[in-house]
């Protein structure tokens, strides 16, 4: 049984309102588990609370209810050097690649401060360390001396990586690593993050919103909706046999040249769904997803969803969950 | 493919400034045509000039020191560069509309929606009942509940609806070509579905013309008849957009199909290996001699990385400076569908 290394227990995080506003959920009851070496993608649109899980598991943000634990122990329970080692063993990859960086500081002084605070190289030693940092995200040692402005976004991306890396993490969770990337550098990016993983045994959890990239990526995805995870399931039973409704509609309504072309001549089949996602701060009753559902029936309206298994390790939310559901 | 009248025509568009890296040709030689009604994508990569060949259309360049602008725009068959203040704000607005990326960023923070809305309407038709007006034009791009949303705010709405209130403000004035630069990357996949699908209604009803400006092949591929690939600062490929999507003639084209996430594509899967295409996007500063993309090129030959070639039709190279517009004796313009490729060797049918 491969190791757990982080697991959520029905983590709720609840903004509170002041005065008439009621608060918004941004978290509702997420229960996820990330084994060693396993790469978990994680997709849904914006305010579904991917970015809070995220943020949530790196110990940034306090649960209302619920658990988060690392290596069994809740994170919230832990301090001084155990949690120095959590901070270790669970790093973070930034959508923004500038952002990320101190633009004073040097490729090598950044990478050097990690090591310095982490206690991971000497004096001696730490100028070798950060030559093979920049070797294992294919950057040559010159690049130690560059300043992030002088870097492309490809290029700082990957010293994001070296930096995450220094600390030897045993779970890398990266936040839309590429989305802001030329199409000709993302593909060098994600297998840069393919090889490093193959070959540190790193688990992933893989945010993204392109599904085809989550699709390359991962080996589970779940799907979130309104701060829940509606579905989740193996990779390509996800992408084969979506087994809910919303799963179904984002996968239709993601841009793609074949079906496009397709499209010309006849019906693109594509769902296109009613309206927007509701206010973060309403309060659905029933299933989250029902007032944008094509399949909506009165039990859905009050009745919250159960999570179904449809298949082996694929869970649906969703009271008509089944397998082959187009 | 023959079309009466194009309502755009670029011919050589050259747009040069200083920066402090020195000179700069962001866009260097394009030519292009939007025919009346028509759509055309034009897609590239960061800093391939496609958003600055959009701006000229209208004039609206920013004024930065020592620019300097050649070649000819034809609007309707009139010289855009030679137009007047007066004529061009008619223009503006009036008769080539945009939308842009970040709606939010677009709209006055401070004004109620309705009040934005009828600002746009007011600046190009007059003697309408201005009220009623913006309602129906907030629910002919779709927003249910129009009296409401005309009362609030634009940080009050979502990133979709922020954008549908731009589209409605863009066609208030029944332009004759919307000029639309990456409308839908800041959205969510359901919310970019709905926004195509509200461009393209609105274009079956009053026959108006896109210029659609992405990175995204997926877009262009049900969105556009013709396309366009630009890559630091020219065309490198154009032609019917269905053609140039299933057999490129540009290495460039048929990297940028291979390397776009694709959900149709059996190489986007766990256990795959995708080719990147290696190097990077060079800088305007900083372009090679020779063809642009021959350092990233895996077919380059000498030649290519010494002399730029021209953009001539697959059948082989016609005079320098061509563009895809022909004009007939009868000066008719006809728009001719032979593919433009700017390469030393094209890929053939027969390439894999």
């Amino acid at each position: 049984m491969t190791m757990t290394i982080i697991e959520t227990e029905n983590l709720c995080i609840r903004y509170n309102g002041s005065g008439k506003s009621p608060g918004i959920r941004a978290l509702d009851g997420v229960s996820i588990t990330v084994r060693q070496g396993e790469s978990t993608g994680l997709v849904g649109e914006s305010g579904c609370g991917k970015t809070t899980l995220a943020n949530a598991v790196l110990r940034m943000l306090p649960p209302t209810s619920g658990a988060v634990r690392f290596e069994g122990r809740d994170v919230w329970r832990l301090s001084g050097a155990e949690l120095l080692r959590f901070r270790r063993r669970v790093q973070m990859v930034f959508q923004d690649p500038t952002g990320a960086l101190n633009p004073r500081l040097s490729v090598g002084a950044s990478l050097e401060e990690v090591l310095r605070v982490h206690g991971l190289a000497s004096c001696a030693t730490v100028r070798q360390r950060v030559t093979e940092l920049l070797a294992a995200v294919g950057l040559e040692p010159v690049y130690a001396t560059r300043y992030p402005h002088e870097l492309s976004g490809g290029q700082r991306q990957r010293v994001g990586i070296a930096r995450a890396l220094a600390v030897e993490p045993a779970l890398l969770i990266c936040d839309e690593p590429v989305s802001a990337l030329d199409v000709s550098v993302q593909i060098q990016i994600l297998n840069l993050l393919k090889s490093i993983r193959r070959q540190a045994g790193l688990a992933y959890l893989f945010i993204a919103h392109d599904l085809a990239v989550v699709r390359y990526m991962c080996e589970r995805v779940l799907v979130m909706y309104r701060g829940r995870v509606v579905e989740e399931a193996p990779t390509e039973d996800l992408f084969q046999h979506p087994a809910h409704p919303y799963t179904v509609a984002l996968l239709s309504a993601v841009p793609d040249v074949e079906r496009g072309l397709k499209a010309r001549h006849g019906d693109s089949g594509r769902i296109v769904l009613r309206g927007d996602m509701p206010s973060p701060v309403e309060d659905i009753p029933g299933c989250p997803f029902h007032t944008r559902c094509w399949q909506t029936t009165e039990i859905c309206c009050h009745t919250a969803p159960p999570a179904v298994t449809v298949a082996d390790g694929h869970i649906s939310v969703c009271h008509f969950a089944k397998h082959h559901l187009r | 493919m023959e079309l009466s009248r194009s309502l755009v025509e670029i011919r050589n568009l050259r747009i040069g400034f200083y920066s402090h890296q020195g000179c700069v040709q962001a866009v260097d030689g394009v030519s292009l045509v939007v025919p009346s009604g028509g759509s055309v994508g034009l897609v590239g990569e960061s800093g391939c000039g496609k958003t600055l060949t959009a701006l000229a259309i209208a004039k609206l360049i920013p004024q930065v020191r020592d620019l300097h602008i050649e070649g000819q725009i034809l609007f309707e068959g009139r010289s855009v560069f030679d137009m007047s203040e007066s004529e061009l704000s008619l223009v503006r607005g009036g008769k080539i509309a945009y939308v842009f990326q970040e709606a939010g960023a677009a709209l006055n923070p401070t004004m109620r929606i309705g009040r934005q809305i009828a600002e746009a309407i007011a600046a190009h038709r007059r003697g309408s009942n201005t009220d009623s007006e913006v309602h129906n034009l907030l629910r002919q791009v779709g927003i249910p509940d129009p009296s409401r949303i005309s009362r609030c705010y634009p940080h009050e709405l979502s990133g979709g609806m922020q954008q549908r209130v731009m589209i409605a403000m863009a066609v208030a004035s029944r332009p004759k070509l919307l000029v639309a630069d990456e409308p839908t990357t800041a959205l969510d996949v359901t919310i970019q579905a709905q926004i195509l699908e509200l461009i393209k209604a609105i274009q079956r009803s009053t026959g108006m013309a896109l210029l659609l400006i992405t990175h995204n092949l997926g877009l262009v591929a049900d969105s556009t008849d013709l396309l366009a690939v630009m890559y630091a600062g020219r065309i490198l490929e154009w032609g019917l957009t269905e053609e140039l999507l299933t057999a490129p003639a540009h290495p460039y084209t048929a990297a940028l199909l291979k390397a776009a996430p694709q959900l149709s594509s059996t190489a986007w899967r766990a256990e795959q290996c995708l080719e990147s295409i290696r190097g990077v996007v060079p800088s305007p500063a900083q372009l090679p001699v020779g063809c642009k993309f021959a350092p990233r090129c895996c077919r380059a030959r000498p030649l290519c990385h010494e002399a730029e070639p021209d953009l001539s039709g697959l059948g082989g190279p016609l005079s320098s400076g061509s563009t895809p517009v022909e004009e007939q004796p009868d000066k008719r313009i006809t728009l001719s569908d032979r593919r433009r490729v700017r390469c030393w060797h094209p890929l053939s049918e027969t390439d894999g």
